[in-house]
């Protein structure tokens, strides 16, 4: 049994970007300016599909004030992206979505870079256009990338024409165990595409001073995005540098290399500092960050007991144009399918399927809203099919402490189980409701991602710390609680620490604000490079105090002998004599949480997302009321438990659940990506795309399973930023269904869509 | 066409040569410099261009500039500073209602217009006050104690 | 782009002359820069501001009954004694507009010579038989807003007649009004179809009067007719059913991004039907906070 730790009152903990943050003095992208500063504008494509015939910029060029304009020619032939490298950065002889890149220009005011972009001339011949999943995998459907075949894919990657990857997972005789059920339940669940929706839109800033190029750009990756300017640029990774100031949130929107080479591109060309910032229009349309819609077919097989004997799925992940960092995304969206519940005969195949419209990639928890809303959905559709109440189903399904999943994973010391009885009795689920109100209750789970990360950490002269990392702060506070740990490890004050930080010139490689995956990595680094300091202050402190080292502990600002606390010597005094001689410098990076082994595992294509490091676990129970005459959802009630470990920021943690159910509620009523029948964007706004307000707001309170875990970040936390967002949109999907008396087969559940289900 | 004006900001009053069409918020993060005031959308939908003119709230992005002529406006600038914070900030702080902070500005300065004209709001009012100000981040429910919390100390 | 003039208005004088010059009119100014941004129409040659006219931002009594001035703006109208007692839709219809922000600069001037199909407070005053009081260097008139709102967003008030008012008549005894908009999220919403009833009861609580409008399902806020037979009804399911049905009869939405046709012409009817009973229930005397949305059904509190 996992050990349920009560809730406690969390600490001040005053993050040290705040004071900028409240006062406006803290500087995003947007914010900066640099002498002599041109201004970027975009030529999108503005067609789904089609051949390029001209591109002719001579007009643009002879515009007064425009300095630069570049086209595919301009730049170095590279075809990029992990996994799948099928991208330039300017289109070439195709487009393929509405908002590719067919021309960059500089001028002196955005206004006139605008009136060169318009002055383009771009003649083409439209192609047809794909935008239907499962047409888009017939044999005779028209291809988005004809030489498809040409790509240098790497890894294990089963591809086939408009499949752009293909996974499956799979244990036991999915067929065989069909034919011992003793009924099957089938359903198929349709989710549109939503968009990561940062409220900051991204800027690029470039400026050349010689040979090397400095970037200040509001991305997640710091060193993705230097990457992608080397391999597409043809330069060092030592003359490239970026630098993120403040980021106005991400989600994934903003993770990946993006529009930094562009504007480093038109800064060399034009000799001059080329600035970008997007409009909120261009924030919808242009980044290859989009969540990715689904189609899900699932089939279950049950015994009259209420357990599963076995479950066939079929799911098609929508990539579009281009497959960014998607390649991983039917493995993942297969295990979410499958989700946290014990069955021995499993077979799910998924595919990530071309489309000419904006590609998808890594918004917050990619695949699992949609795919825990299918398989949560499907869930209730089970115990219902069963006569059974839906938790007291997942109760004896889901999966606990030393069972084994889908793929044959066995879980040592979750609490999947606790998070289920922990949510649905602190919103006293059972409890008698008015009319047209219920409560929906769905698990979800979510991997953590181990990965290389390091720190510096310093003191110096006047006992005063500095961390020095490559670690990425989206506005998680996850780079924030660095300070607590260092501090921590030194017997110091938070107080005590700066953060120098999202600067690939200064700190250590990190993998960025991605994956959860900050404090469970540079976290290790941060603690690993403060113990370091810590020991060479008991080395000196042991020196002044005629101790031995292993005698010294730090409490409290200074050194003290155990067990004589008056033999003690403050830490400004101890940093000030090393100062004299080996500097008081960490560096570490810790050594990663294992992956687990999965004997015997046969999944095809597998994208290294099947056996997950210090899995989470998470319930959301929801109270919902409908209006029955419009089909207008209202959430008025969340109850959350989340097993991420151990939690080290509790005012951080607690935003992290509250602003991912928040999202998820956007998700599950009102946040879809609309289309024309010609693959635009029909609502790329935020009055057509709607966000959740505050006045939407309804109570939500969290439990945190704090489940001990070995192979885990620091102190046995694991990730917690994505996690929930997971399971939000199914609970509400189920408390809909109790409502209308069978599941709305489409997300977003709108109004309308509802009220055509209750029809 | 150009205007002249006296744009008075935070107590100091500019004099400005401005283009007609253009709105307040570009003119008050390029011409007077104060870059706290952000553009998160164009069209009045997120709130993070608010300011207050004469006190009252406005989304600075669909505001001619020109219109604030003779008038007082206050920025996040007008408000506090890191060593004597206002207790709005304050308790945004405190209360864990920052993260990314990119509609923190605008989210400040709607909660100074309401609590100016509410000191005592409920739950339900704040919901609604600040109901013009989109975030994305904290799920607003921390923002909520802030404000309250910030309303009591006001008091 | 050229740039426009700009000037202030110091009287409704001065404006006059300024629109008999071309100029045109600007309160809040969000609609003219918006639309301007999203390409709709490109800014004027010439702009004069009338939002410091602080006679036109009043509201008072008349012979004929109250007139709100055109610079009127949402906040005030949600929240003036008058206005909440009397002509209670349009603090309802204010209520649910935008944001505080967007409350604060809109007017209710600017809203109706804006002319849009989808504004919350024409409904209300179609319902509450207010007349538009337009004024030019060369006389006023009043005309109806029937008469005024010919398309979506075009009217036929001319380039250089000023609105100055809203003239709304007397209500009679034992009355009342709402609005009632169909909302996916409680806030920063705009109309995908709403309704606004007025309701005067009889001595045995019978209907007396009865008149309805919707929003956002017709080219211009549509009046429903056919309502007659209505009166000397009581206020019940089956009077509240042929309400709906009524108005989803005579409504001709469209289908775009924010609803179907379909769902338009049944959701309309709900609107219809809820706005008529919230209607009746304040002319009951019930008190019934602004706005109604928030106070009952859609958008209800937790």
């Amino acid at each position: 049994m996992a050990n349920a730790t009560e809730q406690k009152p969390a600490p001040r903990f005053v993050r040290a970007d705040g004071p900028d943050k409240v006062t406006g003095s803290g500087r995003y992208v947007a914010d900066m300016s640099l002498t002599g500063m041109l201004h970027a504008k975009f030529r999108y494509a503005g067609v789904a599909h089609a051949t390029i015939d001209k591109i002719d910029t001579s007009a643009a060029e002879t515009i007064p004030g425009v300095v630069s304009v570049l086209t595919a020619a301009d730049v170095p032939d590279v075809i990029y992206s992990p996994v799948v490298p099928d991208r330039r950065l300017f289109a070439q002889d195709v487009v393929r979505f509405e908002g590719e890149i067919i021309a960059a220009v500089a001028a002196t005011t955005p206004e006139i870079a605008q009136q060169a972009v318009d002055a383009i001339v771009f003649e083409y011949t439209e192609r047809p256009v794909v935008d239907d999943l499962e047409a888009a995998m017939a044999p005779d459907a028209p291809l988005v990338h004809e030489d498809w075949e040409s790509y240098a894919v790497t890894g294990d990657t089963p591809r086939d024409r408009n499949v752009a990857t293909f996974s499956s997972i799979a244990k036991g005789d999915a067929d065989a165990g069909m034919a011992e059920a003793d009924m099957v339940v089938k359903g198929r669940y349709v989710a549109d595409g939503c968009h990561a929706a940062p409220i900051e839109p991204r800027g690029v800033l470039a400026q050349w001073e010689g040979t090397k190029v400095t970037i200040w750009t509001s991305t997640q990756v710091p060193f993705d995005a230097r990457n992608g300017v080397c391999e597409t640029l043809g330069l060092a990774s030592n003359h490239v540098r970026i630098i993120v100031p403040h980021l106005g949130g991400g989600f994934g929107g903003k993770c990946g290399f993006h529009f930094e080479a562009h504007i480093a591109a038109l800064a060399r060309d034009a000799r001059r500092p080329v600035k970008l910032v997007f409009s909120r229009e261009e924030e919808f349309i242009a980044p290859d960050r989009r969540r990715e819609s689904m189609i899900v077919d699932l089939e279950t097989g049950l015994r009259s007991d209420g357990t599963i004997v076995a479950r066939r799925g079929w799911v098609a992940v929508e990539n579009g144009a281009y497959t960014a960092d998607a390649a991983f995304f039917p493995q993942l969206a297969a295990m979410h399918v499958a989700g946290p519940y014990k069955m021995d005969n499993v077979k799910i195949d998924a595919s990530l399927v071309y489309t000419n419209r904006q590609p998808s990639g890594s918004v917050r928890a990619p695949t699992a809203p949609q795919a825990c809303w299918a398989c949560e959905s499907h869930t209730d559709e089970l115990a219902r099919a069963l006569d059974m109440d839906p938790v007291e189903f997942r109760k004896k399904n889901a999966i606990d402490t030393g069972d084994t999943g889908a793929v044959g994973q066995v879980y040592d010391e979750i609490g999947m189980q606790e998070c289920i009885e922990a949510a649905t009795s602190a919103i006293d689920y059972g409890k008698d409701l008015p009319e047209n109100e219920a409560i929906g209750v769905a698990i979800g789970w979510w991997p953590s991602f181990p990965g290389p990360s390091g720190a510096f950490v310093r003191l110096d002269a006047d006992g005063l710390g500095q961390i020095v990392t490559g670690a990425q702060e989206c506005g998680t506070g996850a780079v924030m609680t660095l300070r607590q740990l260092a501090a921590d490890e030194l017997g110091m004050d938070p107080e005590d620490f700066q953060i120098i930080y999202q600067d690939t010139g200064v700190g250590p490689y990190d993998t960025g604000a991605t994956g959860s995956q900050t404090l469970l990595n540079n976290g290790r680094a941060v603690v690993d490079a403060a113990q370091q300091i810590a020991e060479q202050l008991r080395v000196h402190a042991a020196e002044q105090l005629e101790a031995a080292a292993g005698d010294i502990v730090l409490v409290d600002g200074a050194a003290h002998v155990a067990g004589s606390p008056d033999r003690s010597i403050p830490i400004p005094a101890l940093a000030e004599v090393a100062a004299e001689g080996e500097q008081l410098l960490g560096k570490g990076s810790g050594t990663p949480p294992a992956y687990p082994d999965i004997p015997g595992m046969n999944c095809v294509g597998d994208q290294g997302v099947a056996a997950w490091a210090a899995p989470q676990f998470s319930c959301h129970a929801v109270h919902v009321r409908l209006d029955p005459d419009t089909g207008v959802t209202r959430v008025l009630n969340v109850s959350c438990a989340h097993d991420s470990g151990t939690i080290i920021n509790p005012i951080a943690a607690h935003g992290q659940v509250e602003g991912g159910v928040m999202m998820g509620i956007g998700q599950a009523l009102t946040e879809g990506t609309q289309y024309s029948d010609d693959g635009r964007q029909l609502n790329a706004a935020l009055l057509e795309y709607k966000l959740q307000t505050f006045a939407d707001l309804p109570t939500i309170t969290t439990a945190f399973i704090q489940t001990p875990t070995t192979e885990a970040g620091p102190r046995g936390a694991k990730g917690l930023a994505e996690a929930p967002n997971v399971p939000t949109a199914a609970a509400i999907a189920n408390g809909i269904a109790k409502l209308v008396g069978q599941p709305v087969r489409k997300l977003p559940m709108t109004a309308e869509r509802v009220w055509e289900a209750s029809q | 066409m150009t205007h002249e004006m006296n744009l008075a900001v935070n107590g100091t009053t500019y004099p400005l040569t401005v283009d007609v069409s253009r709105n307040l918020l570009s003119v008050l993060r390029e011409e007077v410099g104060l870059t706290g005031t952000k553009q998160g959308c164009d069209d009045c939908e997120c709130g993070a261009c608010m300011v207050l003119v004469d006190g009252q709230p406005v989304n600075s992005c669909s505001y001619l500039a020109v219109q604030a002529g003779g008038r007082e406006v206050t920025t996040i600038e007008g408000l506090g500073t890191a060593d004597d914070m206002h207790p709005i900030q304050a308790k945004m702080l405190e209360a864990g209602g920052v993260q990314c902070g990119f509609c923190t500005p605008g989210m400040i300065m709607s909660a100074q217009a309401l609590l100016s004209d509410n000191p005592n709001p409920s739950g339900e009012e704040i919901r609604i006050g600040l109901s013009g100000n989109l975030c994305r981040c904290t799920g607003y429910q921390k923002i909520l104690q802030a404000i309250t919390e910030a309303a009591v100390e006001i008091r | 782009m050229s740039d426009p003039t700009f000037t202030i208005a110091t009287s409704v004088d001065d404006a006059l002359a300024a629109l008999a010059n071309g100029a045109r009119p600007i309160a809040g100014g969000s609609d003219l820069f918006v639309g301007a941004r999203q390409g709709k129409a490109p800014l004027p040659e010439s702009i004069i501001a009338i939002d410091r006219l602080a006679e036109l931002a009043t509201i008072e009594a008349t012979s004929a009954g109250t007139r709100i001035g055109a610079m009127v703006n949402h906040a005030t109208l949600m929240t003036d004694p008058t206005v909440v007692a009397d002509f209670t839709a349009i603090a309802d219809a204010a209520a649910l507009v935008g944001s505080p922000a967007t409350r604060n600069v809109g007017t209710i001037g600017g809203n109706v010579m804006n002319g849009s199909p989808a504004m919350d407070t024409g409904a209300p005053l179609v319902v509450l038989g207010a007349t538009a009081h337009l004024q030019s260097q060369n006389g006023s008139r009043n005309v109806t807003l029937d008469e005024l709102w010919i398309g979506p967003s075009r009217t036929s008030a001319a380039p250089d007649e000023l609105c100055i008012g809203l003239d709304i008549p007397a209500r009679p005894e034992r009355s009342g009004s709402a609005y009632v908009r169909l909302e996916y999220r409680r806030a920063m919403e705009i109309a995908v179809v709403g309704a606004a009833a007025h309701v005067a009861l009889d001595d045995s609580g019978n209907l007396a009067e009865v008149s309805v409008a919707l929003t956002a399902v017709a080219p211009t806020i549509l009046a429903v007719d056919g309502l007659d037979s209505l009166v000397g009804q009581s206020v019940d399911d089956s009077t509240l059913a042929s309400v709906a049905e009524r108005a989803s009869e005579v409504a001709t939405p469209i289908s775009d991004l924010r609803a179907s046709d379909a769902y338009r012409r049944h959701t309309v009817g709900v609107m219809a039907r809820r706005a008529v009973d919230a209607a009746a229930r304040r002319a009951q005397g019930e008190q019934i906070a602004v706005p109604v949305n928030r106070a009952l059904g859609i958008g209800a509190s937790a």
